[in-house]
């Protein structure tokens, strides 16, 4: 491979190894290059007088007393990740919004069957269940709407437009994945509005979405 | 969903030590061949690291000051300046990762992650060493304080050096500082300081450059300085 004083600051920037290579031999006859490549790896043996890893002994008890101490303060965060530690790459707000969607499970499952083991004997029952099916939906996605217009405005509260710290800008993330996750559902809910499973996935989102909000303002308060 | 596939930002998976501690030269970032077992290995360690941090285990906290305190606490002290304050960003950083550790998802490195927290613990404590001297009235230079210096260092161009570094920008030192003093690769600073890794390179090279340009000793003087 040739290379001339022009490829120099490119090889400098992005060079591979042959490259380099190229470049040393080019420098064996080009004094100018040879003096900065030598310039160019001496700020590297520079940079080594920076690095000090010399261990202060004190430095870890101090760590280890003050996680300790805030691991005391919060024993339920714990316990209640100790609980839903066998869901290792979850965040807590996941168990809590499934917890949330086994008991509306549960509920809806025996109203169902409350409703079915009262429903009328004759033929006539058939055009009120159909209404009551309908009527249910209606209050749903009115409920629904509802709920989104309150988590906007916990949104709008939160600000997280331009997050400050790293752990706001995982919040963002977050909050980014539940609003394409939740516009994902609802379209498919718009196309099968009568789907109980996709609206209790679209209610597990929203709570999630709520959680991670209300966390995003507990943090902004501390 | 759709929501596995969502690509995020950082990607990259670092090494539990310091790749060399002594000198590097270029190039760094171009290896033959595919990922090594080293790399898989250093994967299910970070994982397992989280996964133990996550449940609330001290012992994880203290394997992972094992594994990074000491670069940790040499690059806070690199970015801040002085020994105490870098300590006390380590602790803090160790405290944030505590408490938000439940929000760490594994789509990142969790070193990575705990890296990206300490650099913005560094700048928070920057900021608000600075917003201090300005409630103090203390126009006077910020200089650090002295501290003891490791065998065998060279005083004055590690002062030479420090002085540089506190001109160029504020990325452009921290790619330095992560890049040639900490060892980290360019896919690895992608991930903490949230650029591309094409971005990482060109930052260095413009900050080695402005370096060499501070650094240059006056004519005539060069050959016995270096």
């Amino acid at each position: 491979m040739q290379v001339s004083c022009n490829h120099r600051d490119r090889i400098f920037e992005d060079g591979t190894l042959a490259e380099w290579a190229a470049l040393e031999a080019h420098a064996a006859t080009c004094p100018l290059c040879a003096e900065e490549v030598r310039a160019w790896k001496s700020l590297s043996v520079a940079a080594g007088e920076l690095r000090d890893y010399s261990d202060s002994p004190s430095f870890w008890p101090r760590i280890e007393r003050a996680l300790a101490e805030e691991a005391a303060r919060n024993p339920r965060r714990a316990e209640r990740q100790g609980w839903f530690s066998f869901l290792p790459s979850l965040s807590p707000a996941w168990p809590a919004a499934l917890a949330g969607a086994l008991v509306l499970i549960l509920i809806l499952t025996l109203s169902a069957a409350w409703i079915y083991l009262r429903r009328p004997v004759d033929g006539r029952g058939t055009e009120d269940q159909s209404l009551l099916k309908s009527k249910a939906l209606k209050e749903v996605e009115s409920a629904e709407t509802v709920y989104q217009r309150s988590i906007d405005k916990l949104a709008a509260e939160a600000r997280l437009e331009s997050p400050a710290t790293p752990l706001l800008a995982n919040y963002h993330e977050k909050l980014f994945v539940l609003d394409s996750a939740i516009a994902e559902l609802r379209a498919q809910a718009g196309m099968n509005p009568s789907n109980a499973q996709l609206r209790y996935q679209l209610l597990a989102m929203y709570q999630e979405k709520q959680h991670a909000l209300e966390e995003v303002l507990e943090t902004k308060r501390q | 969903m759709g929501t596995m596939g969502l690509a995020l930002p950082w990607k990259a998976r670092i090494s539990s030590m310091p790749r060399e501690r002594g000198t590097r030269v270029e190039p760094s970032e171009h290896f033959a061949g595919g990922p090594s077992p080293a790399v898989g290995d250093a994967r299910s360690e970070d994982a397992a690291l989280a996964a133990a941090c996550r449940s609330g285990d001290l012992r994880a906290y203290d394997r992972l000051y094992t594994l990074h305190g000491a670069r940790m606490k040499n690059l806070a002290r690199n970015v801040l300046g002085n020994p105490s304050d870098a300590e006390d960003a380590v602790q803090e950083t160790f405290l944030k990762v505590q408490r938000s550790i439940a929000s760490f998802r594994g789509h990142s490195s969790f070193v990575t992650w705990t890296y990206r927290i300490l650099i913005n613990t560094c700048y928070d404590a920057r900021r608000s060493r600075l917003r201090k001297k300005e409630v103090a009235n203390d126009d006077s230079e910020e200089t650090p304080r002295p501290e003891p210096r490791a065998p065998g260092a060279h005083p004055s161009l590690r002062m030479a050096l420090e002085r540089a570094l506190a001109k160029l920008t504020e990325h452009q030192r921290d790619v330095f500082l992560l890049y040639e003093v900490e060892g980290f690769r360019h896919a690895e600073i992608a991930g903490m300081l949230e650029m591309t890794e094409t971005a990482s390179k060109n930052t260095l090279f413009q900050a080695k450059k402005n370096l060499r340009l501070m650094l240059e000793p006056p004519r005539g003087s060069a050959r016995e300085t270096r």
